[in-house]
């Protein structure tokens, strides 16, 4: 596993990505390099000089992407405007400087090349995934589910069309790709073509029934990437604990954030 | 706030003794903020700082409370863990060996009753790796135990009597704030033998999710941590520092070197750095550069001569 960091890493770009959507590049040095499905913690009251203490945790964010540059790497972050500390983040102009801790958490395991790879997706949990969609292309053949409210929710989409893979949209009005649930899209993946390797990153709801879908298909395996308020992102806050499968409990941060769906205690996520 | 390139200005005497535990400098961190320590080795060398204190222990492995456990409040943080953690046999099996030699480790101990406390403290005591043990008398947030013996006087003075009889290592008490006085705990503390106290542990609090209706956290209570309480916790240092000649550890919402020096100046001799590790990883390193730094700047060659240096009034300031 890396060895994660700890720095204050300067803005080289917060874009805006239309509607409440922005792109994060980081200059990193010393990356360490991360595999798919980690994640950092962005402190958005600690840029620069003027630190402040409220909000006082940092944001868990999965890494989105990462490429080399002088030496260190850019490291880019697709996150949702949804509250006051992602409100603070979307306020950072380049040359600032936004604490950073990571690489954390434990990847998705690579797949098997025996079976084709679904990935579902749905709202901010897409872009958990976009680092994996790039890798598994190597090693087997991949097929894209993307999910959301709304066309302009669909976070991302450009970039995972532009991998050459099959990409399936689905909207709840309809106004991108398939009106429904994502679910449904991979409902129909997997009759069509039979056991796959699952990925799931997305509302719990979503991600449940992926693993439903996943587990009644014969052969096929799920792992999904959970979501929870965490104040450190290492394994000492103790507090993003949720229940495992078949007893006590598991951190999302460092035991996860992906876990085998059958070790996931559905019904008592938070 | 500073950075981990910081060096001393000049050259500034930060050890200290605390307690009967020698520390290189005055930072520790505190219980339940610091895991076993290990976690932190890949962010910083861990002797560095004055010591560590690890989690809670408690004679079986306890796995902790259901989510919700933790939640963001105005500069601060709500937790109610459960006091989880791998118990003391593991603790010393498998956590004290992954830790560097040379970093002081208090062991924090907890339980429900006054005998598995002295169980606890006497498992402890012989083990080669633990400098001290540090009696958590003020848990908030869990069904039974600790905060009861921390806000009754009688029960405190049992619990200490109890651990001092059960160990010869350094004794240090962690008092909670939810108390009347907390200058007649300390006095307590002493009076039983303690060789140290440590204050303040979390203010048991409360926060409602207005979109469900319900408590934030499972557990509905929780202990209050952060810059948020830090005002709080310099008030009680304060008055436990003019109530008992024990040394005193000072905790609460010290995130930068400044914030500690305050600690000094209201009387604590060392300090423990808490919920700032969660934010980041670095902060004990850094608030032990950042006093030696503000000491080395304002003309204070031992740190020892800040301890309890808080002038009388404004007008009084020199």
């Amino acid at each position: 596993m890396t060895r994660p960091l700890r720095l204050d890493a300067p803005v080289v770009e917060n874009r805006d990505e239309g509607g409440p959507h922005r792109r994060l590049r980081l200059r990193v040095a010393d990356w360490p390099g991360f595999e798919p499905g980690q994640f950092v913690m962005l402190s958005p009251g600690a840029r620069s000089e003027a630190e402040r203490s409220d909000p006082l945790l940092p944001r868990p964010m999965a890494v989105y992407r990462a490429e080399p540059c002088d030496g260190g790497a850019l490291v880019e972050i697709l996150y949702k405007v949804t509250g006051r500390g992602t409100t603070l983040l979307a306020e950072a102009r380049a040359g600032e400087r936004v604490r950073m801790v990571g690489p954390l958490g434990r990847p998705f395991p690579a797949p098997p090349p025996e079976r084709p790879v679904l990935l579902v997706g749905g709202g901010t949990g897409i872009a958990s995934l976009f680092e994996l969609a790039a890798r598994a292309a190597d090693a087997a053949p991949v097929r894209v589910l993307l999910g959301a409210r709304t066309a302009a929710d669909l976070m991302g989409r450009g970039d995972f069309e532009a991998l050459d893979l099959e990409v399936g949209l689905a909207t709840e009005d309809g106004s991108a790709g398939r009106r429904g649930l994502v679910t449904e899209l991979l409902e129909e993946a997997l009759d069509r073509q039979g056991a796959a390797s699952v990925y799931a990153c997305g509302p719990t709801g979503m991600m449940r029934r992926a693993a439903e879908l996943a587990a009644a298909q014969g052969g096929s395996c799920c792992h999904v990437s959970l979501e929870n308020t965490m104040a450190c992102g290492f394994g000492v806050c103790l507090g993003c604990a949720v229940p495992r499968r078949p007893g006590g409990f598991a951190l999302v941060c460092c035991d996860g954030p992906v876990f085998a769906a059958e070790a996931v205690a559905w019904a008592g996520l938070p | 706030m500073g950075g981990a390139s910081v060096s001393a200005p000049g050259r500034v005497d930060t050890r200290v003794e605390m307690g009967g535990v020698t520390l290189r400098n005055p930072v520790l961190t505190a219980s339940g903020t610091f895991g076993y320590g290990a976690e932190f080795a890949p962010f910083f060398d861990l002797r560095r700082i004055g010591g560590l204190v690890a989690k809670s222990l408690t004679l079986e492995p306890r796995s902790g409370n259901p989510p919700a456990r933790i939640a963001e409040t105005p500069s601060g943080m709500l937790n109610a863990i459960g006091l989880e953690n791998v118990g003391v046999d593991a603790f010393v099996a498998e956590k004290l060996p992954a830790l560097p030699e040379g970093v002081p480790v208090i062991a924090s101990v907890f339980e429900t009753e006054v005998d598995r406390y002295a169980e606890v403290c006497k498992r402890l005591t012989g083990v080669p790796r633990v400098s001290g043990l540090e009696l958590n008398a003020s848990c908030p947030h869990v069904k039974s135990g600790g905060i009861e013996f921390g806000q009754n006087a009688r029960l405190l003075a049992t619990l200490v009597r109890a651990a001092r009889r059960a160990s010869s290592l350094p004794l240090w008490v962690k008092l909670s704030p939810n108390v009347t006085d907390v200058a007649e705990m300390a006095r307590v503390c002493e009076g039983e033998g303690a060789d140290a106290v440590s204050l303040i542990n979390t203010l048991q609090a409360l926060d409602v999710d207005l979109a469900t209706r319900r408590p934030v956290l499972h557990n509905v209570l929780g202990g209050l941590s952060g810059p948020a309480i830090r005002p709080v916790a310099l008030r009680m240092v304060w008055q436990a520092a003019r109530a008992v000649a024990i040394p005193i550890c000072g905790i609460g919402g010290i995130v930068t070197g400044e914030d500690a020096v305050k600690f000094l100046l209201c009387g604590a001799r060392a300090v423990q750095v808490g919920t700032a590790n969660y934010l980041n990883p670095l902060a004990a390193l850094e608030v032990a550069q950042g006093i030696e730094r503000w000491a080395g700047e304002h003309g204070f060659p031992r740190l020892a001569d800040l301890v309890g240096r808080l002038e009388a009034s404004r007008e009084g300031s020199s």
